[in-house]
């Protein structure tokens, strides 16, 4: 399916985002590299109204100064998914952006139906660094599978490094007690997933957000890293989808194992 | 060195069997199956008694040669019956496996057997495919995928979900744990570059059966390079050799006992059978393709009277490196006994005590 490119003024900023599907709403936060469509935003557009938003200071809009935490641009967001006209959505976060998604929801929690964070950077090991190096050995440490990756246009050095000034600026601390603490109050249902293969953020990481939320669900993508939706659309789409429409009855099985009639 | 006691439960057949596998259910002696397990626990005490470090048990199907379909009850029948030998579980076949089944039952036996469980992950020999209608050109990935929810199962203290690519799991929670922390002792046994690189990747042990010592070498190499890879070295213990040794009074009393040993192959499929699935299961030695074991009896590596034997000991451990010697002390599926007891014997008293400290 094909998204569309739109524009939303929120905030105080021209926000961009990519849109395809019907059916319930689906808004995904973006990951440290920007926004980049996989083949699992294509399968989840056939089952959901599938956002996904450009975050202020990422990709070719301009240098973000202002936003000076995680809790802001989660509330920067929230308000740009109300200019789209969307009261309640499913809200999905990849890496840094499971990060924004998590403030989001504590700070929304009328409004998120269901949480899915792909890999979030909010609990990382201490000492933990995040992937550095030319695009190649990024690459090479998000993926399991980087030659089956499309070529992707390599973003401009100069807005690449605007995206990363921002991306230091909010990132937040490894552990932080504070918002550990919060979502032990969080009762949005929550699938975090982690690839087994994940070389960025340690997939032991996921327990501490199965212990802490209430009704938090911890599932591991096989052959994947960190860029599980990419590495793996099918195996991902097909578990966020069952918990999207299902929630906690997703651990109920509905595969079909009949081979004849 | 430590020494592992290859049991096959030596079912003797009251008359001829067919020699093609799958052998037909019906030709099954109740009798001398009944009889075959309770020679098996005499036969253990005494392995148990003359100081062998593991008993093994292997998992094959619907054939008299080696009577152990379900490794797991085997080895749970002897650890209630022996108290003091470790059990060794070489191994369950993850392909065809349920993964976490496989990791319940080790950690309930683990814990049973009062933490003397010994585990080793394989794909299983070509004939095993078809036991439980398995796909051989997905068994490798089968394989892989289903060691890997094993230990995931062992070790994840919270309930968690696995969307594999063969195998899909909402929530998983295994209780009890194994006893021994944070597993037993676990090997991924082949001799494939796939087996040796899990292994090395997981910090798991390396098992490589049957071949000769320098073909065997090229395995345990690249494993112990690939751990070096990751940061690690293996202990020899952690290399284990399952190997056929006929040890004889003289070199020609252990010569003639070699030539008495059927040319046939253990589990012996029909030729069209053996000619299709030689396309279809694809096999290497640490990369190097080599065809997969459908025909000719399995070597026999260790020959002689027991100072010969003590000397091929000897250059096994320089050459393969392997700290543990899996034995079959007579060929399995051999319908004699008692040469097995006089082997045992032999072995226990001639060679055993003299190997230990190499």
């Amino acid at each position: 399916m094909a998204f569309s490119e739109g524009y939303v003024e929120a905030d105080g900023f021209r926000i961009r985002y990519l849109e395809a599907g019907q059916g319930p709403a689906l808004v995904h936060l973006h990951g440290a590299g920007g926004l980049r469509l996989t083949r699992a935003h294509d399968l989840l557009s056939s089952c959901f109204r599938v956002v996904a938003f450009e975050m202020p200071g990422f990709g070719e809009s301009p240098e973000n100064t202002r936003t000076s935490s995680m809790p802001e641009l989660a509330s920067t967001m929230a308000q740009a998914v109300t200019k789209l006209g969307i009261d309640a959505f499913n809200l999905m976060g990849t890496s840094f952006g499971g990060t924004t998604a998590l403030w989001l929801a504590l700070q929304a929690p009328t409004r998120v139906l269901a949480l899915v964070l792909e890999a979030p950077a909010a609990i990382r090991p201490e000492g933990a660094t995040p992937p550095a190096g030319t695009p190649e050995e990024i690459a090479r440490r998000l993926y399991a599978h980087p030659e089956r990756q499309p070529a992707t246009p390599t973003l401009d050095p100069a807005l690449r490094a605007k995206a990363q000034r921002l991306v230091q600026r909010l990132r937040v601390p490894d552990r932080d007690p504070d918002l550990e603490g919060r979502l032990q109050e969080l009762t949005t249902p929550t699938l975090v997933l982690f690839g087994t293969l994940d070389q960025v953020i340690a997939p032991a990481m996921g327990r501490i957000y199965k212990e802490l939320i209430p009704n938090g669900h911890l599932v591991f993508v096989y052959d994947a890293a960190h860029a599980i939706a990419a590495d793996r659309p099918e195996a991902f789409t097909e578990v966020v989808v069952d918990f999207l429409e299902r929630h906690e009855a997703f651990v109920i099985s509905r595969t079909e194992t009949l081979i004849h009639p | 060195m430590k020494v592992s006691f290859f049991e096959t439960a030596r079912y003797r057949s009251p008359q001829p069997l067919p020699p093609e596998w799958p052998v037909p259910s019906g030709d099954y002696d109740r009798e001398a199956g009944a009889h075959a397990y309770e020679m098996m626990i005499e036969r253990l005490q005494f392995v148990e008694q003359l100081g062998f470090d593991w008993v093994s048990v292997s998992e094959h199907h619907y054939s008299p040669r080696i009577l152990t379909p379900a490794p797991i009850v085997s080895a749970a029948f002897i650890a209630a019956r022996l108290s003091r030998i470790k059990i060794a579980l070489l191994g369950p076949i993850v392909p065809h496996s349920n993964p976490v089944r496989v990791a319940e039952e080790l950690a309930m036996l683990d814990t049973l057997a009062q933490g003397r469980l010994v585990v080793g992950l394989l794909r299983g020999t070509t004939n095993e495919a078809m036991s439980y209608d398995l796909n051989p050109q997905e068994s490798r990935e089968r394989t892989d995928e289903g060691m890997e929810l094993i230990l995931k199962a062992w070790t994840e203290p919270q309930p968690f979900g696995w969307q594999g690519r063969h195998f899909q799991y909402r929530t998983v929670s295994i209780w009890p744990r194994p006893l021994q922390h944070p597993h037993p002792p676990t090997y991924a046994l082949g001799t494939s570059r796939e087996a040796c690189e899990f292994a090395a990747r997981h910090h798991l042990g390396c098992g490589v059966s049957y071949g000769s010592f320098e073909v065997m070498a090229k395995a345990t190499s690249y494993y112990r390079e690939q751990c070096a890879r990751h940061g690690w070295q293996p202990a020899p213990e952690q290399i284990i050799y399952r190997a056929n040794m006929l040890v004889g009074e003289t070199d020609e009393a252990a010569q003639a006992m070699l030539r008495k040993v059927p040319g046939t192959a253990p589990f012996a499929m029909r030729a069209g059978v053996r000619e299709a699935i030689s396309t279809l299961d694809s096999r290497n030695i640490a990369g190097e393709a080599r065809a997969p074991n459908v025909g000719g009896a399995l070597p026999t590596t260790f020959v002689g009277s027991p100072d010969t034997v003590v000397e091929q000991v000897r250059r096994c451990r320089e050459v393969v490196g392997a700290g543990v010697l899996d034995l079959s002390l007579f060929p399995p599926g051999s319908r004699d006994v008692d040469p097995l007891t006089d082997a045992l014997e032999l072995f226990g008293t001639k060679v055993l005590p003299r190997i230990r400290d190499i």
